[in-house]
């Protein structure tokens, strides 16, 4: 049984597919001459060998999904696929980066990036790595780059807004699925960006010359001005400079600072580490997603364990801070991502399938939802039993903390509201749960009155 | 205003002859993206002669050879 995935669709070249769960990629003979250059010249070696691109091996054409396929190859699975709407501006400016690279590389090899998709990336940990092989055209020498306009919407044009005017823009690229249109970043960045000889080019001079030639339909005239290659590596080393000098700090916002404002005292956060690792030593699941991760402290005592985890938090800071930590410690099992639970990433694009839902991208083995309840019950008016029934949608095991009404963190949820949360308590909590799941342990974390709780899925509450 | 109706017709002409180029090349570069940088190709060239001779110079003066790499950064991924 075969399957072109739904987000494969626009590239004659070729296309991805899956055949008894294994995801293949076809080259179609229109692809030919690329493919084989990219084989032959060196390339595909070298940016493997970089880890810059996803390596493949091919595999007999008589797995091909349609007929009259030139290759069938099956590229390295990437253990989970992220969108750059659910990255923090570390992330997105590593992808740009890169592409860069990637396409700095390419034409030392006689070859060409023909789009410079975001989506074309992905992160394995802290890397960024290409996972589109058929990427690469032949470089004409004159021919300005095709991908320009593409690069600058999805990548130049976000990381500019997230820095110059503020972080939060770069979910915009949720709503603009070919990066956020240059008019509009020319629009939302502050009057100063036009003074900034890089943004002023590719950004604001872009927008221009994209409103002032819209409509223009090529003559016939002679063709006499070109791109040459120098030019062509100007317009690199340009970008890149524009993409290296946008920086933005991690500080402000009340979670990338939460870690320093708990109440935990350093002993029973280590005995709350300890707690968390023990139950992830009981449940041994291979993938776990730990929701409302903040920076990722209980994330890494799951990653630590050799288990890949994906540690979402609604708060761009606080998932930069994780990052740029992944990052220095090289760390390959922890994926940190920018997802608000309240509104969590649905299925968009084209048939509202071409960028999956974080449902669809499950199940995780196991869930963690650590001094979370409360902002969830309490600030977002979740009922618990609806809580239960999302919750195990995505996992078959749970560790949730449960976070009592009297804790000081939900006092102040409750400061300036009145409480209309009577329910609010152990015994309901646990009592909505046990309708999806079985308790297997439960243990009070010392000096809080908070209790921690390992779950499995009943059988028929998934 | 001639010169530049004249230009734009020219630049123009390859944006046809780069549409039947490649035959697998499926993006629409965008009739202004794709000219912005012809028109400004060669200050770009500049960019790069200027960028190519600082790291010769810089390369003489630390003798290393390494003018034709790219600058390495912190920012930067893990280099090939």
């Amino acid at each position: 049984m075969s399957d072109a995935l739904p987000s494969s669709f626009r590239d004659p070249g070729g296309f991805l597919f899956r055949k008894d769960g294994v995801l293949f990629r076809q080259v179609n003979p229109v692809y030919r001459e690329a493919y084989d250059q990219l084989m032959g010249s060196g390339l595909y070696r070298a940016l493997v060998d970089a880890g810059l691109l996803v390596a493949h091996e091919e595999v007999m054409p008589g797995r091909t999904a349609a007929p009259g396929a030139y290759k069938v190859f099956r590229p390295e699975p990437i253990p989970f696929i992220s969108y750059p709407y659910e990255w923090c501006f570390s992330q997105l400016k590593q992808a740009a980066l890169t592409t860069l690279r990637i396409q700095t590389t390419a034409l030392r090899h006689g070859m060409t990036l023909k789009d410079a998709s975001a989506y074309n990336i992905q992160f394995v940990g802290s890397r960024p790595i290409l996972i589109d092989t058929l990427s690469f055209d032949p470089y004409r020498e004159g021919e300005p780059w095709v991908a320009y306009r593409q690069f600058c919407q999805h990548f130049l044009a976000s990381l500019a807004l997230m820095a110059h005017t503020d972080v939060r823009l770069g979910q915009l690229l949720r709503i603009h699925l070919d990066g956020i249109p240059l008019d509009l970043a020319a629009r939302l960045l502050p009057w100063r960006t036009r003074l900034n000889p890089a943004l002023a080019l590719h950004i604001h001079a872009h927008a221009a010359s994209q409103r002032r030639f819209a409509d223009e339909v090529p003559d016939a005239s002679t063709a006499r001005r070109r791109m040459g290659r120098s030019s062509f590596e100007g317009l690199l080393g340009s970008l890149r400079a524009a993409i290296r000098s946008l920086q933005w700090q991690p500080k402000g916002t009340p979670w990338a600072e939460y870690q320093s404002m708990t109440h935990y005292s350093p002993e029973a956060a280590d005995q709350k580490r300890a707690q968390v690792g023990a139950f992830l030593d009981e449940a041994r699941p291979a993938l776990v997603w730990d929701l409302g991760a903040n920076v990722g402290s209980y994330s890494r005592v799951a990653s630590d364990r050799g288990i890949l985890t994906i540690a979402f938090d609604n708060d761009p800071a606080a998932v930069e801070r994780s990052y740029l930590e992944a990052k220095r410690r090289k760390e390959t099992l922890l994926l940190p991502l920018v997802m608000d639970l309240t509104n969590p990433t649905p299925g968009i694009g084209w048939d509202l399938r071409e960028r999956t839902s974080i449902l669809e991208r499950g199940p995780a083995d196991l869930v963690m939802a650590l001094a979370l309840i409360h902002h969830l019950v309490i600030s977002n008016n979740v009922p618990f039993d609806h809580l239960a029934r999302f919750l195990a949608r995505l996992g078959r095991w749970l560790i949730i903390e449960f976070v009592p009404k009297d804790d000081p963190q939900t006092q102040k949820l409750l400061a300036w509201r009145k409480d209309i949360f009577a329910e609010y308590s152990e015994q309901a909590f646990e009592e909505a749960f046990r309708r999806f799941y079985t308790i297997r342990r439960a243990s009070v974390l010392p000096d809080t009155g908070r209790k921690l709780y390992l779950m499995e899925r009943n059988a028929s509450g998934s | 205003m001639n010169g530049i109706s004249h230009l734009s017709g020219s630049l123009l002409s390859i944006l046809k002859a780069a549409k039947t180029s490649h035959l697998a090349a499926y993006l629409d570069p965008g009739s202004g993206s794709f000219l912005l940088q012809l028109l400004v190709a060669g200050i770009l060239g500049g960019l790069f002669a200027v960028r190519a001779f600082w790291g010769r110079l810089r390369g003489k003066i630390t003798r290393k050879n390494d003018a034709d790499q790219d600058e390495p950064d912190q920012d930067e991924p893990d280099s090939e």
